[in-house]
């Protein structure tokens, strides 16, 4: 089984093949609901990114999220881990998995114990994952983890989670994620819950870790401002499949989707006052069949829209989106997503304030500090 | 000046705690006039949504109205009797609370849940009647008649949302509350439901208070706006004056800390955290987290002070 190669010559950390999801319910699962059309990606670990999926509810981003983290097993293709299929790893692969990405999610009440201090969480995988050879030396890392998401260590360790605020405790599953110095972090709407003033903080914070650490960042969110702010690559889904995808600053600036087009008209903004457009009422007409799945809703829908589902065409080099209007572009080929979704080449980064205090090797075990 | 439908006037909410009394509303006044949008917006533990219900004397212990007064067209609400403040509920003043698509309750048909509403203020009609009554008030939200024959799973969030407020409606009340109707939709969703309220509350003459954190939410829809800190109202201005010109650096930091659409790399927070209501700072209950607080800001609590029409700040440098 070949695998697709990065530059260095190893497979690529994640790789998601032709991975599709459907999920069954009723008597004897009839009712059936595509959570996830097929889908295929790579995520190089030698191109740091940060890409936003961003999607409504119900447009699968949150079942992207769960596939990559093994939390549900695919209904079709499957998900590559440096080129193992996530349910087939060995034990010693499945640690290192579990070490090299991280996830951080929306709720950040429901992942703590109330019974333990915080500082659980965050003793907890320097115990498993032999990251400290002393208490002193896990007392260090874990204040610096702390530190490097804004939270001062003497206010944190030896509160109970209900004694600290949405914000403060959201932070700290993002300086768990960092203690264990991961190459990806899924963040599945990590500041949905959180107040407008501390959201700034804590995506500031991610982003900053992706800069000084390289590590990829797979953001998944319902807010494009947001988006918009932290990463570098956009993927818009709509029902279970990838509407328009690229570069954040063309997607953004200029949405070739009406899906996009909608979306980007519909957020509340401070700049404008009572801007709101009117959305075009929608004529009901379910497509069931094959047709675009957004022609429903479509302001500018064609006769064409009801019948065929649109490829994604590529508009420009580094962006494609699925409307049968740009159909002067080529079809974006399949394997050409990924390339579409990493970002451009750069110089390496070079770790800036947050020197790593020791270098994970490939198997997961410590190395000696580089 | 027209007549205010909502006046409130010096409002205290307290709670007690084990190491003393916490204010959760301090001193909190603002009016109300028929058929206007206000906003009232703060970051969570800022006292908007204990406001909301102090107004609606739905304060449950151990919190409890320490002083001010509501007036509902000029009749003061503290001293009406448990049955009458019942009866105002919903007909006079309704609230759309949080969360609320999630309190549908899940056995009950959206027809019956209306019904029950009606019921409950003497104002059911005749059966014929009844069903007409509430297509209607379902197609005033948006909704197809079908919507009355299903329960809440049946339907979006947005659909649980306009059933919401075709409760919130049925009585005609003179003012809605609405804390967070949107938090839980999408932008889509939550761009269709706040202009299914705006068209409501326009054919009502309603008035309305939003409660939110959003400001961008704020400036798509109130007509006025006030910032709550710490339980105070610490700004209060038409909404243009407010987005385009803050007075109180608060208001300025909430504005900054939106995520913009036009520039990337601008992302800014506000430093530090709200402040717990029973630990408050000294003077200004923002001065730690102020870039511009001087001396006097910790020592001196500064008043609510009309500084335009219609504008009122508390802050020392406005």
């Amino acid at each position: 089984m070949s695998s697709r190669m990065t530059a260095s010559g190893a497979p690529p950390l994640i790789e998601l093949r032709d991975v599709s999801k459907t999920f069954a319910s009723g008597i004897l699962g009839r009712d059936r609901k595509v959570a996830l059309e097929p889908f295929s990606f790579t995520m190089d670990v030698d191109r740091p990114g940060i890409i936003a999926v961003v999607g409504e509810s119900g447009s699968g981003k949150t079942t992207l999220a769960r596939l990559l983290l093994g939390l549900v097993e695919p209904t079709g293709g499957e998900v590559l881990f440096k080129g193992c299929d996530l349910r087939r790893l060995s034990a010693a692969d499945r640690r290192d998995f579990r070490h090299t990405v991280q996830a951080i999610f929306q709720d950040p009440y429901e992942v703590y114990n109330p019974f333990y201090r915080v500082d659980h969480v965050l003793t907890t995988p320097v115990r498993k994952f032999r990251l400290a050879h002393s208490k002193a030396a896990a007392r260090e890392l874990i204040e610096q983890a702390l530190q490097a998401v804004g939270l001062q260590p003497e206010e944190i360790l030896g509160r109970y989670p209900h004694q600290l605020s949405g914000g403060q405790r959201q932070r700290i599953m993002v300086a768990r994620a960092l203690l264990l110095r991961p190459r990806l972090i899924v963040a599945d709407e990590p500041v949905s819950m959180v107040d407008a003033s501390l959201r700034a903080t804590i995506l500031g914070s991610l982003r900053k870790l992706h800069e000084a650490m390289g590590i990829s960042i797979l953001y998944i969110t319902h807010d494009l401002a947001t988006a918009y702010q932290v990463a570098d690559t956009i993927l818009v889904l709509y029902r279970a499949s990838v509407v328009e995808a690229g570069d954040v600053e063309l997607v953004v600036k200029d949405p070739r989707h009406p899906y996009t087009q909608l979306l980007i008209g519909s957020i509340p903004k401070v700049s404008t006052i009572r801007d709101w457009a009117e959305e075009q009422p929608a004529t009901p007409a379910p497509v069931t069949g094959p047709g675009c799945k957004f022609a429903d809703r479509c302001p500018v829908r064609l006769p064409v829209c009801m019948e065929q589902r649109p490829p994604l065409y590529r508009t420009a080099p580094r962006r494609a989106a699925a409307c049968v209007r740009l159909n002067s572009d080529p079809v974006l080929a399949a394997s050409d997503f990924s390339r579409l979704l990493s970002p451009g080449p750069r110089a390496p980064r070079v770790p800036a304030e947050l020197e790593p205090v020791m270098v994970v090797n490939a198997s997961g075990g410590e190395a000696t500090p580089s | 000046m027209s007549a205010a439908v909502l006046r409130v006037d010096r409002l205290r909410v307290a709670y007690a705690h084990e190491r003393g009394v916490v204010r959760a509303v301090d001193e909190v006044s603002f009016e109300l006039r028929p058929g206007e949008r206000l906003g009232l917006a703060g970051e969570s533990g800022s006292g908007k949504s204990t406001m909301a219900l102090a107004v609606l004397r739905m304060i449950k212990p151990p919190g409890r109205i320490e002083g001010g007064e509501v007036w509902l067209d000029n009749v003061a609400l503290s001293g009406l009797s448990d049955a009458a403040i019942r009866r105002l509920r919903l007909a006079g003043i309704a609230m759309v609370p949080q969360g609320s698509m999630n309190s549908l309750n899940p056995v009950v048909r959206i027809r019956d849940q209306i019904a029950d509403a009606l019921a409950d203020h003497g104002s059911l009609p005749p059966r014929g009647a009844l069903t007409e009554q509430i297509h209607a008030l379902l197609a005033q939200v948006g909704l197809p008649p079908d919507v009355a024959r299903k329960y809440p799973h049946e339907l979006s969030g947005g659909m649980k949302q306009r059933a919401c407020i075709a409760i919130a409606i049925c009585l005609r009340p003179k003012v809605i509350i609405a804390d967070e109707p949107t938090s839980a939709l999408d932008v889509v969703v939550q761009r269709q439901v706040m202009q299914t309220l705006g068209q409501v509350q326009k054919a009502l003459g309603a008035a309305v208070i939003l409660i939110g954190h959003d400001l961008g939410l704020m400036a798509q829809f109130v007509d006025r706006l006030g910032i709550m800190y710490a339980g105070r109202l610490v700004e209060m201005a038409p909404i243009r004056d407010m987005i385009t010109a803050p007075r109180h650096p608060y208001t300025r930091m909430l504005i900054d800390s939106l995520p913009s659409l036009d520039a990337r790399g601008t992302l800014r927070g506000i430093p530090g955290l709200a402040p717990l209501l029973r630990e408050l700072p000294s003077g200004c209950a923002f001065h730690p987290r102020c870039p511009m607080a001087v001396e006097r800001c910790r020592s001196d609590k500064p008043a609510v002070r009309e500084v335009a029409l219609e504008a009122t700040v508390a802050c020392h440098l406005a």
